[in-house]
């Protein structure tokens, strides 16, 4: 016991500067991440609002609540529906890019995946804004072309499904750009020889990207799936912009319901308990996902 | 020489010449969908009201007009305010995110003690956590102790939901692995403290991994919307896309309409900043993105 202890404090004598490098880190990650997690899932258990002396030791009450709630279950179906449309279009639009930008010159390359890293770094709100506009029923710009191609005008944000169809498209706009990136990146690690060596056995393009090109591009396609579903999952600031989560909550989503429920209500103890609700399914979507991880491929 | 393959080389050059013409139509035609929203924006922000609500819209405005423009800088709205505000808490934010990183990530990386391995899957294990999770919490920390009533606890205030950064800690871990031992023993023998070590021989390896860090940092703190949204009382306190998104909630005067033009006007201004960052530090932004996702 007594020589463990002994080898114990010679490496930590050792190791001592190691400590001090990560303090100002460690100590920023107890203050502004751990205990404010931690306050928030106790925060979960009371009923709370603005004057906090006043919280309501109440259980487990507010998340039996939510099962019966059925704006809490919209919002969870919306943003499932969200990831299953949001994240599959993100991928085969930015895979099907990336690999038309591939074989161009350096110069060409840099052009496109600037102009659609573009809408990204322009943020959600300026997209907003302008989506607003164009999704306008009388004078927008969306009615007007449907309008050429002889299709009725829509009510794009005060109808449902369209206001869920209408937050997709903005949120596509901006997401396609990062992986388009990460594509092309993983397509330049591709062996040139291996390629030559599928032409030679007389593999066409198409062929040679099915059967090469995305297996090898696994490990990445993977990395995009789990950012994208997490960010998705945060989806809050297209929303509140272009439909406010209506019309009667058919575009709302989980973190529109925190920031309602929190910030427009002062229901901090409801308001908590959907957000742990929301970390623990990202949480498990984590480790789901985790299994399909190779351990080459990290 | 036959002259079969010779027309097999000219048929696959045919064919090769036709799919590099598809593609670039095909990558033009989706270049232009995606970037329509901005150039719509931009274009809008020349267009009167009435021309605005025109049909059919004009897809070049042939009467431009600097009016929203000269609205945008010269009405009640304090825009270049909100300029200075946003640049402050993005910069902030990446002052202190690369103070952190830079020494946690070097801990971790090259520095060997006891409980390292259990600590940075801790601090790695909250990367992925929703960050909405810890607003409620940090909210009630910026009311409770009054931060939003002087201008620089407004600043910490909306920096402080980024300062933890896992994922800067991360990428320098990351980058750090890759100095060899060797060399910062080298450094040691010749008598640098481990202060020394880190300032003189460290850091200005990191120095392309800070500069990704730093890109990356300042664009996601500049498009931190919500929480600025939150936490501003006044309109002298709104960062640039809250004061947008309120311009564009706002009626034109005497009108219940919003106020198109003005309001692309200030779309254009905020996308403007993050855009000029973006041309010219293109290679950071790229390698920011891929550092750690894609192996080179």
């Amino acid at each position: 016991m007594t020589s463990r202890f002994k080898v114990f404090a010679k490496e930590f004598r050792k190791g001592w500067s190691g400590y001090l490098f990560i303090a100002p880190g460690y100590i920023a990650f107890i203050a502004f991440m751990l205990i404010p997690i931690l306050f928030a899932i106790s925060l979960s258990f009371y009923k709370a609002s603005f004057n906090l002396d006043a919280r309501q030791f109440v259980g487990f009450a507010q998340y039996i609540q939510l099962g019966q709630d059925l704006v809490f279950i919209q919002a969870l179906q919306n943003t499932i529906n969200y990831t299953l449309v949001i994240v599959p279009s993100t991928v085969l639009i930015s895979l099907m890019v990336a690999l038309l930008v591939d074989p161009l010159g350096p110069r060409m390359q840099g052009f496109f995946r600037g102009a659609f890293y573009l809408p990204g770094v322009a943020g959600g709100v300026v997209l907003s804004v302008v989506y607003l506009w164009i999704f306008n029923p009388t004078y927008g710009l969306l009615n007007y072309v449907l309008g050429l191609f002889g299709i009725e005008p829509v009510l794009w944000l005060a109808t449902s499904p369209h206001s869920f169809q209408a937050v997709c498209a903005v949120v596509l706009t901006f997401t396609i750009g990062q992986p388009i990136i990460l594509f092309l990146a993983g397509l330049a690690g591709i062996s040139q020889d291996v390629l030559d060596a599928a032409t030679v056995d007389g593999a066409n393009d198409l062929q040679k990207a099915i059967y090469i090109r995305l297996p090898l591009l696994r490990p990445v396609i993977l990395f995009v799936v789990a950012t994208q579903t997490i960010q998705v999952f945060q989806l809050w600031e297209v929303i509140y912009m272009v439909t406010r989560g209506g019309p009667f909550n058919s575009s709302t989503s989980l973190v529109f319901l925190i920031y309602q429920t929190a910030f427009e209500n002062s229901n901090y103890g409801k308001a908590s308990a959907i957000g742990v609700v929301l970390m623990l399914i990202i949480m498990a979507f984590t480790l789901v996902q985790l299994k399909f991880w190779n351990k080459s491929d990290i | 020489m036959s002259s079969e393959p010779m027309e097999q080389d000219i048929y696959r050059l045919a064919v090769e010449k036709t799919t590099r013409l598809l593609s670039y139509v095909l990558l033009t035609l989706l270049a232009i969908t995606f970037l329509l929203p901005l150039y719509w924006m931009f274009t809008g922000s020349f267009k009167l009201q009435s021309v605005t609500m025109a049909l059919p819209p004009e897809i070049f405005p042939t009467n431009p007009t600097l009016e929203n423009w000269t609205r945008l800088f010269t009405g009640p709205w304090p825009v270049w305010r909100w300029v200075l505000n946003s640049m402050a808490v993005s910069l902030l934010t990446v002052v202190l995110v690369l103070a952190i990183s830079s020494l946690t990530g070097y801990g971790f990386g090259k520095k060997k003690f006891p409980g390292s391995n259990a600590l940075f899957i801790i601090l790695l294990s909250t990367m992925f956590l929703p960050n909405q999770v810890i607003l409620i919490p940090l909210f009630l920390l910026v009311h409770g102790l009054h931060m939003t009533s002087t201008t620089l606890g407004t600043y910490f205030a909306m920096a402080m939901p980024m300062i933890s950064s896992p994922f800067g800690i991360f990428l320098i871990k990351q980058f750090c692995s890759t100095i060899p031992d060797e060399l910062l023993d080298a450094a040691r023998i010749d008598g640098a403290s481990e202060w020394g070590v880190f300032t003189q021989i460290v850091l200005p390896l990191l120095k392309p991994a800070l500069a990704a860090l730093a890109i990356f940092t300042f664009n996601q703190a500049w498009n931190y919307f919500m929480w600025h949204f939150v936490i501003a009382t006044d309109k002298s306190q709104y960062t640039l896309p809250v004061g947008i998104s309120i311009i564009s909630r706002t009626p034109a005067i005497g009108k219940m309409l919003t106020d198109i033009g003005l309001t692309m006007a200030g779309g254009s201004f905020g996308a403007f900043f993050m855009i000029v960052l973006f041309v010219a530090f293109q290679q950071y932004f790229i390698k920011g993105i891929t550092f750690g996702a894609v192996k080179e």
